[in-house]
């Protein structure tokens, strides 16, 4: 039973980062198409950021993602403006295409800049894990938990509640429609890279602590990641919160109750049985 | 007379050319090593070690009057590219010798080209048994094989008393080095009656053993053993295990990622009282070894352990063979006669006692030119504040044993 719990809290806990990562992607994809295969290495970014606040300049990298999170934002509007925005009407294998070689040069100039080494943080309250009810819970992991949920919130009430993000939302309804309405297209989708980079790094900050670090991270990110959107609906941000927390309590049981060299077989498994039964994904609105 | 002048300076020319003459201008030893990626720490080990082995010979007049050369390859930790690089080696750079590989994947790579293109290697540190039991006759090793890693653990929970496991838990990566390792415990624990709860293969580089170590608290094991090639994964292993409230008498640890440094620096306190089960690094109480520490610790400013003490041994017993061949400017031809004298090596350097011969390995492996005295150079060693110190067997201890580990409450 302790083990079953114990299995639970842990994929929740890492299901909640892959969720924010999720997130990030599966807003690129319904307002612009764009399959991002660099958003594994902005991820990976915001790992090595996170690691050299501290390392730097000590500054710890639950703090370092107030200002990271606000970078992150600008970096991916400034890339989708100079870098992507001129690839998007060419369709969805155009973009494919040129964000895996994005993500090739990402991590290669990582590699290059700063070596293939496996990095760790280290923080000195992170030595040894809260412990209630006898559920080790690590305070590293638990502290980007409540982050992610609470980030995540946040985007979901900006995207409900707030003009911008009905705009947002209508723009990946419709999007000549919503041009229609005066909604202005072009800078809803530069505004919805920037927020889904953002959120790809915020993720990383928070996931540093708990990870090594190397500059392909991202590979395997990316994997999980779009096993994760598919899985809840290609363009649903519930879907992707969803298919998030999924995989990561689908992994930590298959670890425990099966093997753990199949625990990432065991996450394709559900991945290709939802595709089965439900293609359009669990959330999916089956839109083409 | 034109003719003859032709005639005269053809024989002299074909004179010339056969003349056989001690044509080297350095005797070259190749080494593939890791020099980038995850395991580049490692070569960096390695090539600190060879310098300065080479530096001592170079500067006591070299091989006969000739200096020698080690000539590192970088193989990335990748198994396809260290075939590669070996045969670079050979075929462009001409080395008389081969050395290094750092893990066993990449040596048994190495080692099926050394052996194709008849050229000796001389194993310093990888330790799967497959690298001395194929019967490859250009292969030779003078460090422990993997299934004597785990020896003077074995010896001290059978001589210990109240040592002797009730249950073990064995976690090991599923690569050639993690599987002989753990076959080799888990022989002797099954010949002892004790009970192995977990038995779990993990791929390397693995990023999460907190599911594995939930697993392994549920079975609540008596020793929690793990098998580590990677760092980073002896260092996640340790620490997730202790998250996740695994409390055994003892955590040991088998391979090269429980030995090194890196594994105080990261863990910190977390690394106390873990038990690393391995190749020594020459007996600390033998007063050679011991000026060997101080002139390393005085180079380089850090203490060197069993990787610095292979590298540098393995540079001596390769000069001292090389010193005994006469070579013949036939590249060859110098291979097969440096192989020759390596099978009569018979020498103690800082690692100990070496003679390479062929015999049977703790689990019936027929070993082909492994050193001899290999099963007198396993020791078992504990993590105390940040240092490694050797606790048993006895003749080399540094310190008593702390048994059982006092972070766990039972």
């Amino acid at each position: 039973m302790e083990t079953l719990v114990q299995s639970l809290v842990s994929g929740i806990l890492t299901g909640s980062l892959y969720a924010m990562i999720g997130v990030g992607l599966t807003i690129i994809f319904g307002v612009m198409r764009i399959i991002n295969m660099a958003h594994g290495d902005m991820v990976m970014l915001g790992m090595y950021s996170s690691f050299w606040a501290l390392t730097l300049w000590n500054i710890d990298p639950f703090v370092s993602i107030v200002f990271w999170v606000p970078v992150a934002f600008l970096i991916g509007m400034l890339t989708y403006r100079f870098l992507l925005k001129k690839i998007v009407p060419a369709g969805e294998l155009n973009t494919l295409l040129y964000t895996a070689g994005l993500s090739l040069f990402v991590s290669n100039l990582a590699l290059l800049v700063w070596t293939g080494d496996y990095r760790t943080i280290k923080l000195d309250y992170a030595v040894m894990p809260l412990r209630p009810f006898g559920i080790a819970v690590p305070i590293p992991l638990a502290i980007a938990f409540g982050m992610a949920i609470l980030i995540t919130a946040l985007l979901y009430w900006f995207l409900v509640k707030t003009d911008t993000g009905r705009a947002i939302r209508a723009t990946s309804q419709e999007p000549m429609a919503a041009a229609l309405m005066g909604v202005n297209a072009a800078q809803m989708e530069m505004l919805t890279f920037g927020l889904g980079t953002a959120l790809a790094c915020g993720a990383g900050v928070l996931l540093a602590p708990s990870l090594y670090l190397y500059p392909t991270v991202g590979e395997i990110l990316v994997a999980k990641c779009f096993v994760i959107v598919v899985l809840g609906g290609l363009g649903s941000v519930q879907g992707a919160i969803a298919g998030g927390l999924l995989l990561g309590v689908v992994e930590s049981l298959g670890a425990v109750y099966v093997s753990v060299p199949y625990k990432d077989a065991i996450g394709f498994v559900i991945f290709l049985l939802v595709l089965l039964f439900r293609p359009s994904g669990l959330f999916g609105v089956g839109k083409s | 007379m034109k003719k003859l002048l032709v005639l005269a300076l053809f024989c002299f020319s074909v004179l010339f050319l056969t003349t056989p003459a001690m044509s080297y201008d350095t005797l070259k030893i190749g080494a593939p090593q890791p020099m980038t990626g995850s395991d580049a720490p490692f070569g960096a080990k390695f090539k600190k070690a060879y310098d300065l082995a080479v530096e001592e010979i170079n500067q006591a007049g070299g091989i006969n009057g000739v200096k020698i050369a080690v000539v590192i390859e970088d193989h990335q930790a990748k198994n396809p590219l260290a075939a590669t690089v070996t045969e670079k080696l050979i075929n462009q750079y001409k080395v008389l010798v081969l050395t290094g590989g750092r893990a066993s994947g990449q040596a048994v790579e190495i080692a099926s080209v050394a052996q194709r293109l008849k050229t000796p290697y001389v194993v310093d540190h990888p330790s799967a048994d497959i690298i001395t039991s194929k019967g490859f006759e250009w292969i030779f090793r003078n460090n422990p094989t993997g299934t004597i890693y785990p020896q003077a653990f074995n010896k001290f929970i059978s001589e210990t008393p109240g040592a002797l496991p009730k249950s073990a838990a064995v976690v090991y990566d599923n690569t050639v080095f993690g599987k002989s390792i753990a076959n080799s415990a888990m022989a002797f624990l099954k010949s002892k009656n004790v009970k192995i709860v977990n038995d779990e293969a993990y791929p390397v580089n693995t990023l999460d053993f907190k599911p594995i170590m939930t697993k392994v608290k549920a079975n609540n094991p008596d020793y929690l053993l793990m098998v580590a090639v990677s760092t980073t994964d002896a260092i996640l292993l340790t620490r997730h295990a202790k998250e996740m409230g695994v409390s055994p008498r003892a955590f040991v640890g088998f391979g090269g990622g429980f030995g090194v440094a890196d594994f105080a620096t990261e863990l910190r306190k977390l690394s106390d009282n873990v038990f690393s089960s391995a190749a020594w690094s020459g007996n600390p109480n033998d007063p050679k070894t011991k000026a060997f520490y101080q002139k390393f610790e005085k180079k380089y400013g850090f203490h060197p352990k069993e990787h610095e003490v292979e590298g540098y041994a393995i540079v001596y017993i390769i000069a001292d063979a090389m010193k005994r061949t006469k070579f013949t400017g036939n590249l060859e031809k110098d291979r097969d006669l440096l192989r020759q004298s390596l099978l009569k090596t018979d020498m103690t350097t800082v690692f100990g006692k070496v003679k390479f011969g062929n015999w049977k390995g703790p689990l019936g492996d027929k070993y082909t030119n492994q050193n001899i005295y290999s099963p007198d150079h396993s020791v078992l060693a504990q993590w105390r504040d940040g240092k490694l110190l050797n606790v048993y067997p006895k003749a080399n201890a540094e310190v008593k044993a702390v048994f059982p580990d006092p972070s766990t409450k039972k």
